[in-house]
Formats: C-alpha cells, sequence, structure tokens
C-alpha cells in the first residue's frame, strides 16, 4: 500500500520541527556567541594533563561550572571560595567543555587559586592526607609523569 | 470518546478490507496471531539487550562499592589498577544500560511489533540480522575501550568514533527496515505506535549523528557551543529515541495487555511534540538567557503529550485494575507508566530556575536519571519480555513464581535505591546553601552512601531472577497443544 500522504507529510514536518530544533539550539547560539579570547592558553604539558583529566573521568565527580546564585557565596572549605561565576570566555576553545553535571566532590573551576602544586600532587597521590573521610580514589597508580600533567593542569584552574 | 468496534464485528482479513471511518480513530487490528509467532532477529535483539543489562548491573554493585568505599579500589592488583577504576567504569555501566539494555529492547520490539501491526513480514530480515551484529559489536568495542581510557569525556557520548559510527548506520538501518515494512504493509490503518517507532528511528539518527559529531573522530565541538550542542545531545537522546519509542511500546501493549480498545487514538497521536533544546538541564549556566528561557518553555509543554499519556491509560485500564494480581506483564506496564508520569513531574519542576538552583549538581540527579531508566523504560522492557517472549514460543512464562519475584525485589529495591538518592540531594543542597564545608556534607552522607549501596546492590541481584526467568522460559519444553498461546501468562 506504500507509505500513506498523512505519515509522509509527519515526516517531513518531523524533520522541518527538529531543523528548528537544532536552528534555535545549535546554529543561533553558534552565530551569535562571541566566546571572546580564551582567559589562559594552555602550554602542552597542560593540555596533555587535561587529556588525562578527560580520560580518568574526573568530570564526572567534579564540575567546572559556577552559577549566578552561588557565586562567591558557595562552600568548599571557606564561606564563598567556590569563586565567581563562570562566563563564556572560560571556556572559550575547550575540546570538549566539562561543566559537568554532578558534584561527588567541589567544583574545580577556580580549584588553581584555592590550593598549590604540592597541595595537588599529595592530594592526587593520597585524598585522605589532605582531605580527610574524601571519597575521591587515589590516582596513584599513574606514572609520575602524568601526574605532574595532571597537576599542571589543575592549578591553571583559576 | 473511544472508537468502539460496530455489533458483532470480527477481525478476519475480510473486514479488514472495508474502508475504515478514519485513519486516527481506529483501534489497532486484533492480533490474530499463529500458535507460536517468533521473530527470530527481534528475539536476538532481547537475548543481546538482556545480556548487556548484566554487565550494566553487575559494573552497578562495583561503582556503588567504590562510592563507597574508595580504598577498595588500591587492592585491585597493579596490572587491572589502571582500568578498574570508578572514573573508567562509570561510562560502562552507563553506554551498557543505555545503548545495549535498553535501545536493543527497543529495536527488538520494533521489528516484532511493526510488521505486525501492518499485517505484512518484515522489509528485510537480513538487514535486521545486520543490524543486530554490528549494534553488538559497537557496545562489545565500547565496552573494551573506554576502561582502556579511549573516552570522548562528553556525558552519554563517550563512545568512540569509530563504534559511534556503527551506532549511528545501526539506527539509520533500523529507520530503512521500520519504513520499508510501511511501504509493503497491507493494513490499510496505521496504528499511533507505528508512527512512533517510523519518527522516532530516523530523527534518533541525526540526534546522534549531531550529538557526537560523528565526521570528527575527537566528537567534541569548541567552546560553549560544546556545552550546548551535549545537552541538545542529551535531552533529544531522550526525547527522541527513548520516550517516543517508549510511547510506541506502551500504546501497543496497553490494549493488549487489558483487552480494552485504546481509549483514544486521537488523543494518543498528541505524543508527537516537544522536540526542542535542552538547555534546562544546565540552568544559570553560561549559555545564553534567551536558551535557557526558551528550554524551560517547552519543558512546561511536555504536560501535553504525558497528560494525554496519562488520560489515555487511566481510561484503558478502567475496568481492569483487578487484573493486575495476575497479569504480570500489565503490573511491569503500569507500574513504568505510573513512575514515568512522576519523572515527568519532576523533570518539569527540575527545569525550573529556583530549583534548579537548589537541586542541581547533587545525588537527586542521578535519582532521576535512575529513576527514567530502570523504573520507566526497564520497566517497559520487563513488560515488553515477558509479553512477547511467550508468545514467540507459543508457550506461557516460565519460573512464574520466580517471576514474581522478580517484580517485587526489582520495585522495592529501585524505590529504595531513587529514595536515598533524592534525599542524599537534598541534604546536599541544604549543606551547600548553609556555607557547611564540602568535605564536612561527604562524612555526613556517608550512612545514607551505605543505604544506596544495599539498595543498589539489591536491584542488581534482583535481576539475576530475571536472566533465569527468560533462561528457563526460552529452554522450556516446546507447548506440543495446538492451542492457541494464552495472551497472558497464568500461574502453573
Amino acid at each position: 500500500m506504500g507509505i500513506p500522504p498523512e505519515l509522509r507529510r509527519l515526516a517531513i514536518g518531523s524533520f522541518l520541527f527538529l531543523l528548528v530544533g537544532i536552528g534555535g539550539t545549535i546554529a543561533l547560539p553558534y552565530i551569535t556567541d562571541n566566546p571572546g579570547a580564551a582567559a589562559t592558553t594552555l602550554s602542552p604539558e597542560e593540555l596533555r594533563g587535561r587529556s588525562i583529566y578527560k580520560r580518568e573521568g574526573c568530570w564526572y565527580c567534579h564540575t567546572q561550572q559556577v552559577r549566578k546564585p552561588e557565586a562567591n557565596t558557595g562552600t568548599v572549605r571557606l564561606p564563598g571560595d567556590i569563586g565567581p561565576e563562570t562566563i563564556p570566555a572560560d571556556y572559550a576553545g575547550q575540546r570538549p567543555t566539562f561543566w559537568g553535571t554532578e558534584r561527588q566532590g567541589p567544583d574545580l573551576s577556580h580549584t588553581g587559586s584555592r590550593q598549590s602544586v604540592v597541595w595537588q600532587r599529595e592530594h592526587l597521590r593520597d585524598p585522605q592526607s589532605t582531605s580527610p573521610g574524601s571519597i575521591m580514589p587515589s590516582f596513584g597508580h599513574l606514572p609520575a609523569d602524568e601526574i605532574e600533567a595532571l597537576v599542571a593542569y589543575l592549578v591553571t584552574l583559576k | 470518546m473511544g472508537w468502539a468496534p460496530p455489533p458483532g464485528r470480527n477481525h478476519s482479513m475480510t473486514t479488514i478490507q472495508r474502508p475504515s471511518p478514519s485513519l486516527l480513530t481506529t483501534r489497532p487490528p486484533a492480533p490474530s496471531l499463529p500458535r507460536a509467532d517468533d521473530s527470530p532477529p527481534a528475539r536476538w535483539f532481547f537475548y543481546s539487550a538482556i545480556g548487556w543489562l548484566m554487565l550494566n548491573v553487575v559494573l552497578g554493585i562495583l561503582l556503588s562499592i567504590f562510592l563507597y568505599t574508595p580504598a577498595i579500589q588500591d587492592a585491585i592488583p597493579d596490572t587491572l589498577r589502571t582500568q578498574l577504576n570508578f572514573g573508567r567504569l562509570r561510562p560502562v555501566h552507563v553506554s551498557a544500560g543505555i545503548f545495549g539494555w535498553v535501545s536493543m529492547a527497543w529495536a527488538g520490539a520494533m521489528l516484532y511489533i511493526t510488521p505486525r501491526l501492518l499485517r505484512t513480514h518484515l522489509y528485510s530480515d537480513r538487514l535486521a540480522w545486520l543490524t543486530l551484529a554490528v549494534w553488538n559489536a559497537a557496545i562489545l568495542g565500547t565496552v573494551i575501550t573506554l576502561p582502556l581510557g579511549y573516552s570522548q569525556g562528553r556525558e552519554y557520548a563517550e563512545i568512540p568514533w569509530l563504534f559511534d559510527l556503527m551506532l549511528t548506520a545501526c539506527l539509520a538501518m533500523l529507520a530503512v527496515n521500520i519504513w520499508g515494512t510501511i511501504a509493503r504493509r497491507t493494513e490499510r490503518r496505521i496504528y499511533v505506535s507505528v508512527w512512533l517507532f517510523a519518527i522516532s528511528s530516523s530523527v534518533s539518527v541525526v540526534v546522534y549523528a549531531v550529538g557526537n559529531k560523528i565526521w570528527d573522530p575527537s566528537g567534541s565541538y569548541t567552546g560553549l557551543n560544546d556545552a550546548i550542542i551535549q545537552y541538545f545531545y542529551i535531552h533529544n537522546l531522550f526525547n527522541a529515541w527513548f520516550t517516543t519509542a517508549a510511547f510506541g511500546i506502551v500504546y501497543y501493549l496497553l490494549p493488549r495487555l487489558t483487552g480494552n480498545p485504546l481509549f483514544s487514538h486521537r488523543l494518543a497521536m498528541w505524543g508527537f511534540t516537544s522536540v526542542w533544546t535542552g538547555q534546562h538541564h544546565a540552568l544559570w549556566s553560561p549559555a545564553p538567557e534567551w536558551l535557557e528561557l526558551t528550554s524551560v518553555a517547552f519543558s512546561i509543554l511536555a504536560i501535553i503529550p504525558n497528560a494525554a499519556l496519562a488520560y489515555v491509560f487511566m481510561m484503558t485500564m478502567r475496568g481492569r485494575w483487578g487484573t493486575l494480581r495476575e497479569n504480570l506483564p500489565l503490573r511491569w506496564l503500569s507500574a513504568g507508566i505510573v513512575f514515568y508520569l512522576f519523572t515527568c513531574v519532576q523533570g518539569i519542576a527540575q527545569s525550573f530556575r529556583t530549583f534548579s538552583s537548589y537541586i542541581h549538581f547533587t545525588n537527586w540527579t542521578i535519582g532521576h536519571s535512575h529513576l527514567a531508566f530502570v523504573a520507566d523504560y526497564s520497566f517497559f522492557a520487563f513488560a515488553l519480555a515477558t509479553y512477547l517472549l511467550p508468545r514467540m514460543f507459543g508457550r506461557p512464562l516460565s519460573a512464574r513464581r520466580v517471576a514474581e519475584w522478580h517484580f517485587w525485589a526489582t520495585f522495592l529495591s529501585i524505590t529504595a535505591f531513587m529514595y536515598v538518592l533524592w534525599f542524599i540531594g537534598i541534604r546536599q543542597a541544604d549543606g551547600w546553601a548553609d556555607q557547611v564545608p564540602f568535605l564536612q556534607i561527604v562524612r555526613d552522607l556517608k550512612p545514607l552512601f551505605f543505604v544506596r549501596l544495599l539498595a543498589g546492590t539489591a536491584l542488581a541481584l534482583s535481576q539475576f531472577l530475571f536472566l533465569y526467568v527468560v533462561i528457563r522460559t526460552v529452554t522450556g519444553p516446546r507447548d506440543q497443544s495446538e492451542q492457541p498461546a494464552p495472551a497472558i501468562a497464568t500461574v502453573g
């Protein structure tokens, strides 16, 4: 009996609606948003650290997004130390972005402003040493050079 | 309102030829099924789905333990320590669950249901077998490569490039099979489920391709746009694929399991709305404000198809609530629909900026995603399995008592699991709002994470009861009698 005209019309309609959705969601922001220049440009070592951050799935438990209502009031250790609201320029050039969806651990948008290189290294090797009671696993099994790259990346998050 | 058949009407092929009043006000053609009505490709889609479910639940237990006692990961031998840890295994749990278990059950359901509603054969069995093989290969490749560290680093889109291409091809092949079956149908009227399957399978190809940026091996866009497209993808993966197809499955099973005609086909057709942005998943974000507000408006509009589903469900169930006691597939379906409506209420609430600013990023979100995937989609998949597998073999469901245990164990453990996650979420949100140090909240919630571990483990172990029921049903003795298969598996 073939494909009935109603279904054909519906299919075309659905695809047009989908195109409108894609246009509104993807194309328009793509055209209109100028994220500006990157706040920080990463060195090859820092970029390597970032790819380790992606590979190990750090971003499942740590967000990199401070929202307006919690900006400068949210708390990691001291009241308000979550830092300022993140803006489009903070994400310029990132592939992919690590907004994240859950915080089993604290937001890391500004972790570089809170903690030193030494602290980050210790924390990655043995989270309990710096954060007793933390539920973060140790990353001491990673080769030393990967830990250093990861630390180099983390301290750029300011 | 419902279109009632004229008295004395039978559903033989001769009467089906007469012009129907309207394409949109018909009841589905009654099942005139032979004794054993099998469809091997569809059946193997179900077997594959159940296999991936088992991997998913085993990983679920493991991840739950890792989250409660992270130190246990250090006890893993050095050779496997790199691969077996929370960050590497979490995407395997999710991918096997959504693209293996639920998606393959959906594809199997589409391949089985579509030709039967259209009174014809599947367009191509060979294409269906090919789809099955490529799909399994893609999931197998995914569950091997993700622990090895090949994640693309985007949630629900971690799958490496090659397997992205394979899954896109699978969705496209599925769409071709469904549209091809429609083109060769002998049934004049097209039932709502077929409309939903046809649109869902084809629109999902675009959603998956765009969301995973399949023309780029890295799979990610750049900067803010990467995040915006990510949420478009996540949302429409649910909207266009999981939910649209689920509506088709619900509208197929409901009249069959209740014995009532679908209350209103016209109302059921309202399921086709709201494919739009997913920006409501990240409110107060750096994305443009107009985009967030548009997405909130569209979230509220989701009331329309979901209220239609609720009304059609309630009205079709009239006079049949008592049968829930005996009718296991209907009980799975009904519980799934009630949970689904709960998901919608919760989802719309979460899309308001006030509530979102409070609850977003907490464990509440994980409760919500398990509500959708376990209590809604998996319940529908259990309804499909307990209804279709016996029909495929022409005999009642085996190990009926174990199947009952599976229902109640799953129902109670998922309920406990979700409530503890929502409670943890509210406690976290409260602590964050009160400027309690982050680590203090983590320590305070430790006992609740243990409850979560217990409930999650119970939920995962319950699925082995399901595996047992399926194996017993599949390997049981063939029914030698000429009696038609009972529509509803009965006790005994």
